[in-house]
């Protein structure tokens, strides 16, 4: 949420239990005066952002990884090495930033930003980080090299 | 913004919040009339999709809980 510049506030997680009204009625208006503070979400100020958490969100990548986790925390990865839980939360970070940068290239590329400096003007993540994502994305099928452009490469959606 | 009511989908687990919720209800609990219920299962039932969804079709917030 916060990567995508929506802010984990919006999202409100609780245990109530089933005896617990009171703590029930607690959580809600605690929930409620919070978004009531932060005001209306307008999702078409985020469309670009929305669509790619939830490209990355149903990506084999990252559902991979999290299908992973109890195996190489507990018993331990192919190599017999066991994570400790932080590290394999960072890899899972890591993994879901740069997974999440790419979604986004991607549905600027599918807005008609077809090269690095407008999608730098778009998105504002660093040339370098575009560029280098960019051939991550043409490796995997999800965008390609349209020729030169006035000496600028232009790429393509697939 | 004095009068914005926010919508905020709540997903709540059968067996520990919406019965928590019910019963509020039967004890005649006020709570606020922002949350709009969606009942699951088991709070582990909760895809991060669903959230994403539910903001996209407009929901100003979200809780889980179980």
């Amino acid at each position: 949420m916060d990567l995508a510049g929506i802010g984990k506030e919006r999202l409100h997680l609780a245990w109530v239990s089933s005896a617990e009204a009171q703590r029930f009625v607690e959580v809600v208006s605690q929930a409620t005066a919070s978004v009531k503070a932060q005001g209306e979400f307008d999702p078409s100020a985020f469309t670009m952002q929305l669509e790619a958490a939830e490209k990355t969100l149903s990506g084999e990548t990252l559902r991979w990884l999290v299908g992973k986790e109890v195996k190489t925390t507990t018993t331990g990865d192919v190599y017999g090495r066991k994570w400790d839980t932080d590290s394999f939360e960072t890899v899972l970070d890591s993994v879901l930033e740069r997974e999440y940068h790419k979604n986004l290239i991607f549905s600027a590329i599918k807005d008609g930003d077809s090269n690095v400096r407008a999608i730098h003007a778009k998105i504002g993540l660093p040339l370098q980080t575009i560029s280098y994502l960019l051939a991550d994305l043409e490796k995997t099928g999800m965008a390609e090299f349209r020729g030169m452009h006035d000496c600028i490469p232009e790429f393509a959606a697939l | 913004m004095e009068d914005f009511e926010p919508k905020i989908v709540a997903f709540l687990c059968n067996w520990c919040a919406y019965a928590g919720a019910d019963l509020a209800g039967v004890s005649r609990l006020q709570y606020p009339s922002n949350i709009r219920t969606v009942r699951v299962m088991c709070s582990g039932r909760v895809d991060p999709l669903f959230i994403i969804k539910a903001l996209k079709q407009g929901a100003d917030g979200i809780l889980t809980a179980g």
